[in-house]
């Protein structure tokens, strides 16, 4: 099982590299740093806080859009391509399968946040940037197996995009917004906004704890330590072992 | 390569007569249509109220400081829109407090907007609003008097040097000594009343200051009590030297 696994990731990390997604990490990581420089020219006080709060900004969301790309569109052609029904014919478990894309993603997913962890390296603490691009690969993570678990839902590009991106947006704001609902600047009793805050705070039930990971606060105030990954690496393991519990389900459950 | 990528299409002779002419006959429309347009005049826009500090939290996905860092360098740029420059004086300075406040919100660690309230909105040729934003640094070196002394500081030198108004240099400066009272706030910052007082002609109210300083004992840094020392001869010579007039 484990040489079948090993051998899909491998297969998963090739097709990256001749994707040339590795190129594009590059263009991102270019286009960032003359993005900061010019900014560092415009500030004029606290330079590097202003440098690094953007680049790392950009950067992670640069990475998330990144993944999820290559994720959803390489698994969508393997689809489309009958590839995956050919490995199915094979006496390969649809777990493996799925285990050995997740692997091969996740070792892809580390590569970005090696490339962009490096740019970071320029402008904050070399331990800093290390506590940041660990919680960076932990997010990434989450955001491969969000990929995977559209994609068999959806079996569509756009759609498979559309949802990891609501998805990764609510999951990042649902404390912002249940925080403005449960205090409000008026306070309203209609039953729509009680229905309201209620679904709000669902969500937070819901979702992962995406806003306490990969913080700027840390690369620009030097306020990260090793605990601070800690409810990161729980959050990310509890929530990978739900993803990948969804989109299993739904992979056994698929006819080709 | 250029060849190679020349080569690599079929030749032109191989698109119908219609798609080309389509391509140029819509290629000219699209010229046609521009021409016909309204010319694009610059205009000013004021400054507009922002949005609550977690509207900017959500809108950019859980990135407060991020965000603040840019807003910083938005409303700083502000003045000068496309084709247009504004002077700063003319900018609605409650619209700018509450774009500060704003943005101190999101960062609260960030000294950014003080700054530029000091020395940019703070600088303005306009008297009035000069004033205003001094009373806004005022404000906000009372809520966080350790974080925000450097920034009253320099509001005493521009009430003393630029409003030539002693009074309001003084009422800074005792608010300095009073309340930044934390270890990162140096000697000179929290010793600018006695500076102020000289100034005014209170030469005798500076000593008698800075004598209580050095009884007080609460001064343990040995370079601040040589500043004090030196300051109790200087300012005892004046004394002399006032006396001496006066007797004349």
């Amino acid at each position: 099982m484990f040489s079948k696994i090993f051998t899909i990731s491998k297969f998963t990390i090739i097709e990256s590299l001749r994707n040339r997604l590795l190129w594009l990490s590059l263009l991102v990581v270019a286009i960032s740093f003359g993005l900061v420089e010019f900014i560092g020219d415009l500030a004029i006080t606290e330079h590097r806080v202003t440098q690094v709060a953007i680049l790392a900004a950009y950067l992670r969301l640069s990475a998330v859009v990144i993944v999820t790309l290559f994720v959803v569109s390489s698994s969508v052609r393997e689809l489309q391509d009958k590839t995956l029904e050919m490995i199915l014919a094979m006496p390969i478990h649809r777990s493996s399968y799925y285990l050995g894309k997740l692997c091969g993603f996740i070792q892809v997913a580390a590569i970005v946040a090696v490339i962009f962890s490096s740019l970071v390296l320029l402008y904050a603490e070399p331990f800093q940037v290390l506590i940041w691009g660990l919680s960076l690969l932990l997010e990434l993570v989450l955001v491969v197996a969000l990929g995977l678990v559209m994609l068999f839902t959806f079996n569509q590009i756009p759609a498979a995009l559309t949802g990891v991106f609501v998805f990764y947006a609510a999951a990042r704001t649902a404390t912002s917004i249940y925080l403005m609902s449960k205090y409000p600047i008026i306070s309203h009793t209609t039953i729509a906004q009680k229905f309201m805050d209620g679904f709000v705070e669902i969500l937070t039930w819901l979702l992962p704890d995406l806003h306490r990971f990969t913080q700027t606060e840390w690369l620009a105030y030097n306020t990260a330590d090793w605990s601070l990954l800690i409810p990161v690496l729980s959050q990310t393991l509890i929530y990978l072992l739900l993803l990948s519990a969804i989109a299993l389900f739904d992979f056994y459950r698929k006819n080709f | 390569m250029l060849r190679r990528l020349i080569e690599k299409d079929r030749p032109l002779r191989d698109v119908p007569l219609p798609v080309t002419i389509m391509l140029l006959l819509l290629f000219a429309v699209q010229l046609a249509w521009h021409s016909q347009q309204a010319p694009v005049v610059a205009r000013a826009e004021d400054l507009p109220p922002p949005k609550s500090a977690r509207t900017y939290v959500i809108s950019s996905f859980g990135e407060p400081i991020a965000t603040s860092k840019v807003l910083n360098l938005w409303l700083q740029a502000f003045d000068n829109q496309p084709g247009v420059s504004i002077p700063l004086h003319a900018l609605d300075y409650k619209v700018v407090e509450s774009w500060l406040d704003t943005i101190l919100e999101l960062d609260p660690r960030g000294h950014y907007p003080m700054l530029v309230a000091t020395r940019v909105y703070g600088s303005v040729s306009d008297r009035d609003k000069q004033r205003e934003m001094m009373e806004y640094i005022f404000y906000k070196f009372n809520e966080n008097p350790n974080k925000n002394w450097r920034w009253l500081a320099e509001a005493v030198i521009t009430a003393k040097h630029e409003l030539k108004d002693m009074k309001l240099a003084l009422k800074y400066a005792n608010a300095l000594s009073k309340l930044a009272t934390g270890p990162n706030v140096p000697y000179w910052a929290k010793d600018m009343k006695i500076i102020v007082l000289e100034d005014m002609g209170e030469v005798e109210a500076a000593k008698i200051l800075v004598g209580g300083l050095i009884e007080s004992g609460e001064i343990t840094d040995p370079y601040e009590l040589k500043f004090l020392q030196h300051k109790i001869e200087v300012l005892e010579q004046k004394v002399s030297n006032i006396r001496q007039d006066v007797d004349k």
